[in-house]
């Protein structure tokens, strides 16, 4: 091959479309690969202007750029123009552009090198038309997640009004609670001082007046507590074994949650004691249980434990607490567990998941309130139809322990079988006042308990009981009605008669009393009392 | 000084009287660079880039402003005042010979003759008017810019975005004559294409030069012709020089016409 041919070859087909231009831009030469991509005869092209290959835009472009770029730097690289093909279409190129001078330094010609840039053109498309519709999404996600928290906030705002809502309700209908006792305190107190007034007894006036004010005093520190929602406590701490706690109510716990659940006890070897109010942790242990056991309505595990336990720097902090020696008492289930939004609020005083008239919704608030006063924590580990379990810290306690009863309660002593005898189960101290003392006019006995582990000790001792009158709300993790179906497990035809601080229906529309038990709502009459205590222990006689 | 940084302008020479180049759509100051150094011994002469071109402060851009050739003409004046012109020469290159045109009109006083290259006071043929471009061409080109994204500016991008991979396209050159923002460049097509001021050439007074390059497609003989014809003081020079930029690929010719003119 001659060397001739080869450059021939090399400038007529090389990948790129090559023209020479003469100074002032008409074509001299154009090579196949030029014509192959225009379809234009590249000996035909020789005389055209190059500005007349291209589009109006490309014309201007060349005129008011590219040749006076060119001019002054004697090159051009990459300018993107179209091409107008013979048959009008375009084809998208990239120009390099060079000067080439001659010996006197005069702009010989022109050449151009043309690059088919069909691929790249529809690649930069493509990228600006991502880059757009990226843009466009982003914008859009922007509105989107703008949009999202809007419309969370505004639902979180209206979640927090209703649970604002649930919460004044609840504390409304505890309040309309505690105060029907405490009008029942002062309403009795002034109907007996008109009674005894009539009866001359003047000497036992004070203590009427006396009641009533202690009934005006405890309503007054009600709704400061409720205000501060400060659940203060006075609490007796002394040392004592939890082990041996449990064991003194463990058969009361194993009748308060029934047959369809298996408790099982696991008390650590060597438990550390512990200083703390005995009755309070009995209350709350009851109060864990009976949690347990509505839980499991299907029956369940029940299993109480105890540990010695050590937290260190970290652990002790996760749990709020200084770090050290701790004894800890935790109750699990195998019930349905909670949701970590029940969770989340669990301690949240007069917040409960039961049906109205069957939890305060003070139980957990109040366990939580001991174990803070007591130096300790509470913590839930829940998972949602697995079970629960709550565990109580309490502080090791260094030194002996005390062993004194816990739980005690007195009973006058009987003065004669014939004479009728009556428990009265109440935490308000001015109704049980009130109560023995219109019984003692009609000749009847009176035993009180403050709250239902008390009652049920008497209920389940020896000590004949006519009737039992009790509130349905009551301390210590037993409702009046619970007190009443466990003390009927040994006291078949017992008598009972229900007071009640809730509004009739709210106690009796949901199942918890059935209506036609006999039932007297706070604040009532010393008449009604008398009047529904005759007629059920005449009813017995019958 | 603001109005000096505003344009970027520069100003070199010893003479008294000051002539002022304008460089024209596309291009900035660089276009004067042949022909500017020929008059510094004789003039102060001053250049500057048009508000959206060149060194230019592009803050200063309002589209508002900008929509017209008198917002270009306003700067003009701006400049002329600030360095205290009077009686200077204008030589304004392409869309630039009428801005001059607009500022003598404006500020009399300020310029004393005017030199116009390649000068159109309408690019869209009319009744009874050639300006060169039919209405369907100019409007092809303003939906180009409009829509294709990948015409001009795609050919600038590279160089614009200073491709630290391909030294060889950012040499200072070009960078500097298509810094031009995309978005302006456009807006200046628009008005420069669409304007009509040839109402205005009756009203200018001062003498004026119309150097006029053969085969210019952006201003046609015929159009620099009707310049001549316009303009009541007017001398009409037609160049050998072929293409719309004769200040650089013939400045001696530009230069010899200037001062015989001046």
């Amino acid at each position: 091959m001659r060397a001739d041919d080869d450059f021939e070859d090399l400038f007529e087909h090389a990948p790129c479309g090559y023209l020479s231009l003469s100074p002032d831009g008409v074509i001299v030469k154009a090579n196949a690969t030029f014509g192959t991509w225009t379809e234009f005869e590249p000996a035909g092209l020789a005389g055209t202007r190059f500005r007349d290959l291209l589009n109006i835009a490309g014309r201007i472009y060349l005129e008011t750029h590219l040749m006076p770029l060119l001019r002054m730097q004697g090159f051009v690289n990459e300018v993107a123009l179209d091409v107008v093909k013979k048959d009008g279409s375009l084809l998208p190129i990239l120009i390099n552009a060079v000067e080439r001078k001659d010996a006197s330094g005069q702009v010989a010609f022109i050449r151009l090198t043309l690059f088919n840039a069909v691929d790249r053109r529809r690649y930069e498309r493509d990228l600006l038309e991502t880059r757009a519709s990226l843009q466009a999404l982003n914008n859009s996600l922007e509105e989107r997640v703008a949009e999202g928290v809007a419309l969370r906030l505004k639902l979180e705002e209206s979640l927090r009004q209703s649970q604002k809502m649930e919460a004044i309700g609840q504390l409304t209908g505890g309040i309309a609670h505690d105060f029907n006792n405490l009008l029942a305190g002062i309403g009795g107190s002034v109907e007996l001082l008109g009674i005894r007034l009539k009866q001359g007894r003047i000497d036992t006036l004070p203590r009427y007046i006396e009641a009533a004010h202690g009934a005006v005093t405890r309503a007054a520190a009600l709704t400061h507590r409720l205000l501060a929602f400060s659940r203060q406590q006075k609490l007796e701490p002394r040392p004592i074994n939890i082990n041996r706690l449990i064991i003194d109510i463990e058969d009361l716990i194993r009748r308060t949650v029934g047959p369809g659940v298996t408790l099982e006890v696991v008390g650590a070897g060597g438990l550390w004691p512990a200083i703390i109010d005995p009755n309070q942790l009995e209350n709350a242990l009851l109060n864990l249980c009976i949690n347990a056991r509505d839980a499991m309505p299907e029956g369940g595990r029940l299993t109480i434990e105890t540990a010695n336990k050590w937290l260190d720097e970290r652990s002790a902090q996760e749990r709020d607490l200084p770090p050290g020696q701790y004894v800890t008492l935790s109750v699990t289930d195998t019930g349905t567990g909670m949701t970590p939004e029940v969770m989340a609020r669990a301690f949240e005083p007069f917040f409960t998941t039961k049906d109205i008239g069957h939890g305060t919704g003070l139980g957990l608030s109040m366990v939580f309130g001991f174990a803070r006063q007591s130096g300790g924590q509470v913590r839930i580990y829940s998972e949602l139809g697995k079970g629960t379990t709550m565990c109580i810290y309490l502080p090791r306690h260094y030194g002996e322990v005390d062993t004194a009863e816990t739980g005690s309660f007195v009973i006058k002593p009987q003065e004669a079988s014939q004479i009728v005898t009556v428990l009265i189960v109440d935490d308000e101290p001015t109704v049980r006042l009130l109560v023995t003392e219109v019984l003692d006019d009609c000749g009847y006995h009176s035993i009180e308990a403050a709250d239902g582990p008390t009652a049920l000790r008497i209920l389940r001792s020896n000590v004949g009981i006519d009737l039992l009158i009790t509130d349905l709300g009551l301390p210590g993790g037993l409702t009046g009605r619970q007190v009443a179906d466990l003390a009927r497990e040994a006291r078949k035809d017992l008598k009972v008669l229900f007071i009640t601080g809730f509004a009739d229906n709210a106690a009796s529309g949901n199942g918890h009393v059935d209506p036609s038990m006999p039932m007297l709502t706070k604040p009532f009459t010393v008449e009604a009392l008398v009047e529904k205590v005759t007629r059920l222990l005449s009813d017995e006689t019958r | 000084m603001a109005v000096l940084q505003r344009n970027n302008v520069r100003t070199q020479g010893t003479g008294e009287r000051a002539m002022m180049f304008a460089h024209g759509f596309g291009c900035d100051q660089n276009m004067w660079r042949h022909v500017a150094p020929a008059f510094e011994a004789n003039f102060r002469t001053v250049l500057f880039d048009n508000v959206g071109a060149g060194g230019s402060d592009l803050s200063a851009f309002s589209k508002d402003k900008y929509a017209s050739l008198s917002g270009y003409a306003a700067d003009v004046v701006e400049i002329a005042e600030e360095l205290e012109f009077k009686d200077a020469v204008f030589v304004g290159h392409s869309v630039s010979a009428m801005i001059g045109a607009l500022a003598s009109i404006r500020s009399p006083g300020l310029f004393g003759s005017l030199v116009m290259v390649g000068p159109s006071p309408r690019y869209i043929d009319d009744k009874g008017y050639v300006g060169g471009f039919s209405a369907a061409q100019i409007e092809e080109l303003l939906e180009f810019l409009d829509n294709n994204h990948l015409g001009w500016s795609a050919a600038m991008a590279p160089m614009i975005m200073g491709n630290a991979d391909r030294p060889e396209l950012g040499s200072e050159l070009a960078n500097s004559f298509c810094r031009t923002d995309p978005e302006i460049a456009k807006h200046f097509a628009r008005t420069t294409f669409t304007s009509d001021n040839r109402a205005d050439l009756k009203h200018v007074t001062v003498p004026s030069l119309i150097l006029q390059c053969s085969d210019d497609i952006i201003a046609p003989t015929v159009v620099g012709e009707y310049v001549h014809k316009e303009l009541a003081n007017s001398k009409f020079v037609q160049l050998r020089a072929t293409g719309h930029c004769p200040n650089l690929s013939a400045p001696q010719e530009v230069i010899a016409a200037i001062r015989a003119f001046i």
